[in-house]
């Protein structure tokens, strides 16, 4: 049975998973919104490839994700996904804001408000996963 | 904007299998130690010769893809957040798969987050 609480350094891990996470949204979309290609049907598909494909930002955004994907894995290999969950959650207000402030995306009322009830969601199915671990 | 809807279930949806297929490949790790490097190597020869692990990054290079796809249509701060659907995805495969049991909780979060994706993509 994996230790239940959350010591210190899978916190620091918890937390640096997630700013991994967004910094590498951030870095994929740069690369993305480089490629000048913002609808991709048949006639884009290939240009988009190629472009998207040469783009050091994709690239280096995409090494992040995978970092950020191993340390996930040694976070699960050492709590229950219960508790992780919550904690992880953050990267659904971290990455907006993130897309906010590098980006400079406009998040209406109606978008937070969406946010919100997503992290409250995470929130319930992890409780769930919790009491039904200390009941077994 | 549906399609760049479309694009992100999918992708999400692979990246459930990846996530199933990964866990059931990672639940014997628990004793390893990772504070030195022969811990690591060892880490890292076991993941990298469990077939459930391949398999499980096999689909996350899926899911990346359609996600890149997403992405460059669309803002991040609009993408992102209706990746969560992801947890209805693992909560439903849970279910049928491995027979996870629902409660009100997780019903209540699913809906909450079903709720949110929503309010997003009519944004």
């Amino acid at each position: 049975m994996k230790p239940g609480h959350l010591t210190l350094k899978i916190i620091a891990l918890l937390v640096m998973n997630d700013l991994l996470d967004s910094v590498a949204q951030v870095f994929m979309k740069t690369g993305l919104l480089k490629t000048g290609i913002h609808s991709i049907d048949l006639t884009t598909i290939a240009e988009f490839t190629v472009r998207s494909a040469a783009s050091p930002y994709l690239w280096a955004g995409l090494a992040i994700y995978v970092i950020s994907f191993f340390l996930w894995i040694v976070v699960l290999s050492r709590i229950e996904l219960s508790i992780a969950l919550p904690v992880s959650s953050v990267c659904y207000l971290l990455t907006p804001l993130f897309a906010v402030v590098f980006l400079h995306e406009q998040v209406s009322p109606v978008r937070w408000l969406g946010i919100s009830l997503i992290i409250a969601g995470i929130y319930f199915v992890s409780e769930s996963k919790r009491k039904s671990m200390e009941a077994s | 904007m549906l399609k760049v809807i479309i694009l992100v279930i999918i992708s999400e949806l692979w990246n459930a299998a990846g996530q199933i297929l990964y866990k059931k490949g990672l639940n014997e790790l628990t004793s390893m130690s990772l504070t030195t490097l022969g811990g690591v190597i060892d880490f890292l020869k076991y993941v990298f010769t469990h077939p459930c692990v391949w398999l499980g990054i096999g689909s996350m290079v899926v899911c990346i893809a359609f996600w890149i796809a997403a992405l460059a249509q669309a803002d991040l701060s609009f993408v992102y957040p209706i990746g969560s659907i992801q947890y209805v995805f693992v909560m439903l495969a849970a279910h049928f798969l491995l027979g996870e049991k629902l409660d009100w909780r997780k019903l209540a979060g699913t809906a909450l987050v079903v709720g949110g994706v929503i309010l997003i993509s009519m944004t």
